[in-house]
């Protein structure tokens, strides 16, 4: 298992090595703005109140979300951040056992004197060390750059359920590529699927919150289980929003693992 | 000789309405050399890959050691070596790297096999996977099947992309396994390997073992080639029973004799003949006699 795990990582590296350099990117380019930003006082908060009341809701803003380095930095958070690192380990979820089947190197791996339960979760658990290493990284270089840039004292409770809520639907979403993989034929383009899923979700979320027409919507899509907007005096961690997203992305993996003990692989 | 180590019974697979495998019922003992024919497409890899537990069967079950090899097979794969028909490895590895990452998931490895089957079959060990060609890929292969010392080498399609010289060479290294006590299955469509090493053989007919008997009974009983000269063409000749395919040319006889010896010596006997050759048939009349019938 030992052996298989560290091949897995080494064949993952280039790919975590990429995304992860575009996601710590984006986070200290996001967070350098905020000096800027903030220096535009009162053109900002005009900025904020022209754009229609829907929208903002929509984009899980206020007028007071811009007012604070957190409410500006978790905006960027929900919508890009969370949707790249969420592309990127739903991916590799995936693809993380079909690509086995894909390259035909499966027929190797499952003739060696180790069962598919563990092939699964030795894979599982190299997948899950990928995902929380972009995950810890992403909010150490956070940390880091609000400690820099940060002039006024930071809510770090609400850093904190910001990033929480963020990791648990990342790791939802991780959950999800390995569960389709576990339907769809090995050669499909995965990456395609995955956009669709995550972009899509948000995209619902959005319009859920928009509107009471449409706040059905909401319930169909996991992004509705984590709340990004700092800005909110309510704001508090989803403890019923983050149990379900683990427990979906548990039962999900559970799933999965019944699929690959009893599937064909075949040529 | 003697243990079962590989024993299926009636193991089925079918893919929808397509039929892989039917019924099929085989035996192979400990230390045995046992041959699997068939052309491409009868079941041939079917059956391996459903035995091997990479698809699951329809009906029936597999034992390989005495476990059930869809179940517990993770448990004996330890003993087994395997060869597919098709050779696929992980890129981004030289040869030697893929040799020790396989052998990194057994017990018993004898790391030493490595170089000197290397020097066996003149591999270069430090060329890259993805630039071997398909023949030295198929030696790649059939070196990792070899290094934990198996008890149960199955072979598919094993000589495909070997020269001739490496194919005796293979040959060599198959005896030598077998001569420690390896059993050996070995699949193929190339009926003189099969003659070559096996003891005892299947054939397979779209997906149903149609026989299953030593290598030399299967040559010996079954049918005899025979061509006779005679000194005028006979009219009205009342052929022996069990003769077949028949075919003249001028007063020479050519036919196949299925039945007792002794019954085509007393027929022979009776006809004026100015000669006479009875021929054991090669493998492959006996396997086109199946696949004709």
């Amino acid at each position: 298992m030992k052996t298989l795990y560290t091949k897995e990582l080494k064949r993952s590296r280039k790919s975590f090595f990429i995304w992860t350099a575009i996601v710590l990117g984006f986070t200290v380019m996001v967070l350098s703005l905020y000096p800027f930003m903030e220096g535009m006082g009162d053109d900002l908060s005009n900025m904020m109140r022209n754009i229609p009341d829907e929208l903002r809701k929509a984009m899980g803003m206020d007028e007071q979300t811009w007012g604070s380095i957190l409410g500006f930095y978790s905006t960027y958070f929900g919508i890009y951040i969370v949707l790249l690192t969420g592309i990127y380990t739903m991916s590799t979820g995936a693809t993380i056992l079909s690509k086995e089947e894909k390259e035909k190197t499966a027929e190797f791996l499952l003739t060696r004197p180790i069962s598919r339960n563990s092939i699964f979760s030795t894979k599982i658990i190299s997948l899950f060390s990928l995902t929380l290493g972009i995950i810890i990284l992403q909010v150490v270089v956070a940390a880091i750059s609000f400690s820099v840039a940060a002039e006024t004292a930071l809510d770090w409770g609400n850093f904190a359920t910001m990033h929480i809520h963020g990791a648990v639907l990342i790791i939802f979403f991780t959950a999800l590529g390995v569960l389709l993989s576990m339907f769809l034929n090995p050669k499909t383009n995965f990456m395609g699927l995955v956009f669709g899923i995550i972009f899509g979700s948000y995209f619902l979320n959005a319009m859920s919150k928009a509107t009471e027409a449409t706040e059905w919507m909401g319930y169909i899509s996991p992004f509705n289980y984590a709340d990004f907007n700092v800005g909110d005096p309510n704001y508090s961690l989803s403890i019923l929003g983050v149990i379900t997203l683990l427990v979906l992305a548990v039962v999900a993996v559970l799933f999965a693992r019944y699929r690959y003990e009893r599937r064909d692989v075949d040529d | 000789m003697g243990e079962v180590i590989l024993e299926t019974k009636n193991l089925t697979k079918y893919y929808g309405k397509s039929k892989g495998i039917e019924n099929v019922n085989l035996e192979i003992k400990r230390g045995e050399v046992f041959g699997f024919i068939g052309p491409n497409g009868s079941g041939k890899s079917t059956f391996i890959r459903t035995v091997l537990g990479l698809i699951l069967p329809t009906k029936g079950n597999a034992q390989l050691f005495g476990v059930d090899a869809l179940k517990k097979g993770s448990q004996v794969r330890e003993k087994i070596g395997y060869v597919p028909s098709e050779i696929n490895y992980y890129s981004g590895m030289n040869a030697e790297e893929l040799l020790r990452y396989s052998a990194s998931f057994y017990k018993n490895v004898d790391l030493k096999k490595i170089d000197k089957l290397a020097e066996h079959f003149e591999l270069n060990l430090k060329k890259d996977i993805e630039d071997l060609s398909f023949g030295n890929k198929r030696k790649v292969a059939l070196i990792q099947s070899v290094l934990h010392n198996p008890e149960l080498l199955i072979l598919d399609e094993p000589t495909g992309g070997l020269d001739p010289l490496m194919q005796n060479r293979f040959f060599e290294l198959l005896r030598e396994e077998h001569d420690e006590g390896t059993a050996i299955f070995f699949s193929s469509h190339i009926l003189s390997e099969i003659q070559r090493i096996c003891q005892r053989a299947a054939i397979i007919k779209n997906g149903e073992i149609v026989k299953e008997e030593n290598i030399q009974d299967l040559m010996k009983k079954q049918m005899k080639n025979c061509r006779l000269v005679f000194k005028e063409k006979p009219e009205n000749l009342k052929l022996p029973k069990n003769a077949q395919d028949e075919n003249w040319v001028d007063n020479k006889l050519s036919f196949e004799y299925v039945g007792p010896v002794s019954d085509l010596m007393q027929w022979i006997a009776e006809q004026d003949l100015l000669d006479v050759t009875i021929e054991e048939p090669t493998l492959e009349n006996i396997f086109m006699n199946y696949y004709e019938r």
